[in-house]
């Protein structure tokens, strides 16, 4: 017994030691790269000193982070992508990472980038791994429509591509602006209650401080949960109770991804509501609204579709 | 190792004697009536007990009262919450006569109803029917339950096959073949879950369990499992009091062991994999349940399976009612109320006794 606890102690030192080693081995092999003085604050309040003002080979962590990278001309330069990348479709042919959360470590420094563009849920255990190997991460973090602009900025600031990040937000801006100038004179009682459903099984919504929320008040509609917080499950009886006027539910482009569009038409205890009688049912695209990337003012524009039809085309 | 006692000599408890046990069983049914009506009249939406009852006994036959209500409240009432709470106290009712019943032919405390596979099979086929096309799928319905019983019946029908020896079933053997196909299959499911890609949340949620989406297609499909196995298990039940004795001793009072384990084992096996395939996998209410009514009720299992049903429906239907009201409207998973209520009552029992039990 005391031999196998001692061969296990001498097998962790060991192992402790190699690693040691390697970390230092990172170290020097880096040294060469010439930093540039150039700092940013990216989205999780974390000062980032960019290796360069022009990268060339830069790797995104996340859907949304690719499509702000495509928006601004930066396609070409993306050298690494997610298993979950499928927008713009030219996207297909980069080579991927691994998955959202869980990107494979050595493939990112393999693949030898001058910048990683990364999500808050990288924060724990991705960003600092990659720092220790002396790569530039820059984090977006959006919770709202403005963090959304301000990320777009923030990439353009490290790319080296401020111009073009000035004209799509403000592309975007002015979007928004149409839609909410619609529906900002809106008295109460001419919103209808929206329930969004995210998950029919069981079944979930969207409160307080998502984007869900946010787009569906900006839309000029009222959402039922907006007195719960996050992505809450909700209990049938109490949409029942709400009566929504509305009812959006995701679905995706893809195969096995329009389970809650399924659920919103088919549910038969959901036959009394307003929504269903009047056959106002909506599908929405699960990969647009769940990116806060260029497409979330598609987004906005599809629920003011959804909410208040005779709006869409008024000027 | 079995103990070579007889089972009277195990019912000292408090209320052992044949004729409280009979008022208990009545009582307990009594309880159940008033469970269901009170979990039928609470929920995140406040609807008078009145009110209730009226939409109650308005769906009675000869009854007919003038309606007062909104038609949505009628809709919470009788298509939410009432096959919720049927459907709750049936999964109570067979995942604890089927724990009981596994304890009593392993003649092992910690034997539950999960023990030989069925939900590892449930999860791994309930995980094929979310990765299938959505296309073969009626909005999520039909095809993912019906894959889940089909991987419980044959999860066990493969640990069956693997622990027989010859034309016996040694206990033993099948717990260890249980629990090694249960260890390939649950990993076999980490597998698919990680590769699941944005399928992954639905998977999850299934996993976890829970009663948010009853409906009375489902109370129709699970009852008649329920019913029939529960049925069965209660008939044999002085067989399961022979086979607390040594195998060998019941072989020598003419009972043919081998052939009832196997019937056993199959009614307990089909009204477990019934109830996984629609709430999925309910933990700790097969363990507990059990043991808590044999504390109480003594080990005979004439008794104890029927008083076990009644109880598990209670049990299960009371923390369905706490898991969707304390948060409400938001619902907290059943598997963590089960725990939450069922561990330290359970170890009350334990401590209040201070004698071996089983």
């Amino acid at each position: 017994m005391k031999n196998t606890l001692k061969k296990i102690a001498i097998f962790c030192l060991a192992a402790a030691v190699f690693t040691g080693l390697l970390a230092s081995c990172g170290k020097t092999l880096e040294s060469t790269t010439a930093a540039s003085p150039t700092v940013i604050t990216d989205q999780l309040g974390r000062a980032v000193t960019l290796a360069t003002n022009a990268p060339q080979r830069i790797i995104s962590l996340a859907p949304s982070n690719t499509e702000i990278l495509f928006a601004l001309g930066l396609g070409d330069r993306v050298v690494g992508v997610t298993d979950f990348d499928n927008y713009p479709p030219e996207v297909k042919t980069k080579p991927s990472v691994g998955g959202y959360s869980t990107p494979n470590i050595e493939e990112v420094i393999a693949m030898n980038p001058d910048l990683v563009l990364a999500t808050e849920v990288h924060q724990a255990a991705v960003i600092p791994q990659l720092e220790s190997q002396r790569i530039t991460v820059v984090a977006l973090s959006p919770q709202t429509l403005d963090d959304v602009l301000a990320s777009i900025t923030l990439v353009g600031k490290a790319t080296g591509k401020v111009k073009e990040a000035v004209k799509l937000t403000a592309a975007m801006q002015q979007r928004i602006n149409s839609v909410t100038n619609k529906t900002g004179k809106l008295s109460p009682e001419m919103k209808p209650r929206v329930f969004y459903i995210i998950w029919n099984d069981p079944l979930m919504t969207a409160g307080a401080g998502t984007f869900i929320d946010e787009l569906i008040n900006k839309a000029g509609g009222i959402n039922i949960a907006g007195d719960l917080t996050s992505y809450p499950t909700i209990s049938l009886e109490n949409v029942l109770t709400a009566n929504p006027q509305v009812i959006i539910a995701g679905a995706g482009m893809g195969e096995g991804e329009d389970l809650p569009y399924q659920y919103a038409t088919t549910e038969s205890r959901l036959q009394g509501t307003d929504a269903r009688r009047n056959d106002r049912v909506y599908s929405v695209n699960t990969d647009i609204i769940g990116r806060p990337g260029p497409r979330i003012v598609d987004a906005l524009e599809d629920f003011l579709a959804d909410i208040h039809p005779e709006l869409r085309d008024q000027p | 190792m079995p103990r070579h006692i007889k089972p009277a000599e195990i019912a000292v408890t408090f209320l052992s004697g044949r004729r409280l046990r009979i008022y208990s069983l009545l009582g307990l049914a009594a309880a159940l009536v008033v469970v269901i009506a009170v979990a039928t009249s609470i929920g995140s939406v406040k609807i008078p007990l009145s009110t209730t009852f009226r939409i109650l006994l308005d769906r009675l036959p000869l009854v007919d009262i003038h309606q007062t209500w909104p038609s949505s409240i009628a809709t919470i009432i009788l298509e939410i919450r009432l096959p919720r709470v049927i459907l709750a106290g049936l999964v109570g009712a067979a995942l604890s006569i089927a724990g009981a019943t596994y304890q009593g032919l392993f003649r092992n405390p910690l034997a539950d109803p999960y023990l030989i596979g069925v939900a590892q099979g449930a999860s791994v086929g309930a995980i094929i029917g979310f990765l299938l096309p959505t296309a073969w799928n009626i909005a999520g319905f039909g095809l993912i339950p019906l894959l889940a019983f089909i991987g419980a019946i044959l999860a066990t029908v493969v640990v069956y096959l693997l622990a027989r020896v010859g034309k016996t079933l040694p206990v033993t053997t099948l717990i260890l073949s249980g629990v090694a196909l249960s260890a390939l299959l649950s990993s076999i499911a980490s597998y698919l879950i990680i590769s699941s890609g944005n399928k992954m949340h639905g998977i999850i949620f299934w996993l976890m369990g829970s009663f948010s989406m009853s409906r009375w297609s489902e109370v129709g499909i699970v009852l008649p499992y329920v019913a029939v196995g529960t049925a069965v298990i209660i008939v044999f039940a002085r067989l399961l009091n022979v086979m607390q004795l040594d195998e060998e001793q019941a072989q020598q009072l003419g009972v043919n062991v081998e052939r009832y384990k196997i019937l056993l084992l199959a009614a307990a096996t089909l009204i477990t994999a019934a109830s996984v395939s629609f709430v999925g996998t309910i933990g700790f209410v097969g363990i507990i349940i059990p043991h808590a009514v044999r504390l109480v009720w003594g080990a005979d299992h004439r008794f104890l399976l029927p008083l076990a049903v009644l109880t598990g429906a209670i049990f299960m239907i009371l923390t369905d009612l706490i898991s969707r009201t304390v948060l409400a409207p938001t619902e907290i998973p059943i598997g963590v109320i089960t725990a939450v209520c069922g561990a330290p009552f359970f170890l009350y029992l334990l401590r209040r006794r201070k004698k071996a039990i089983f």
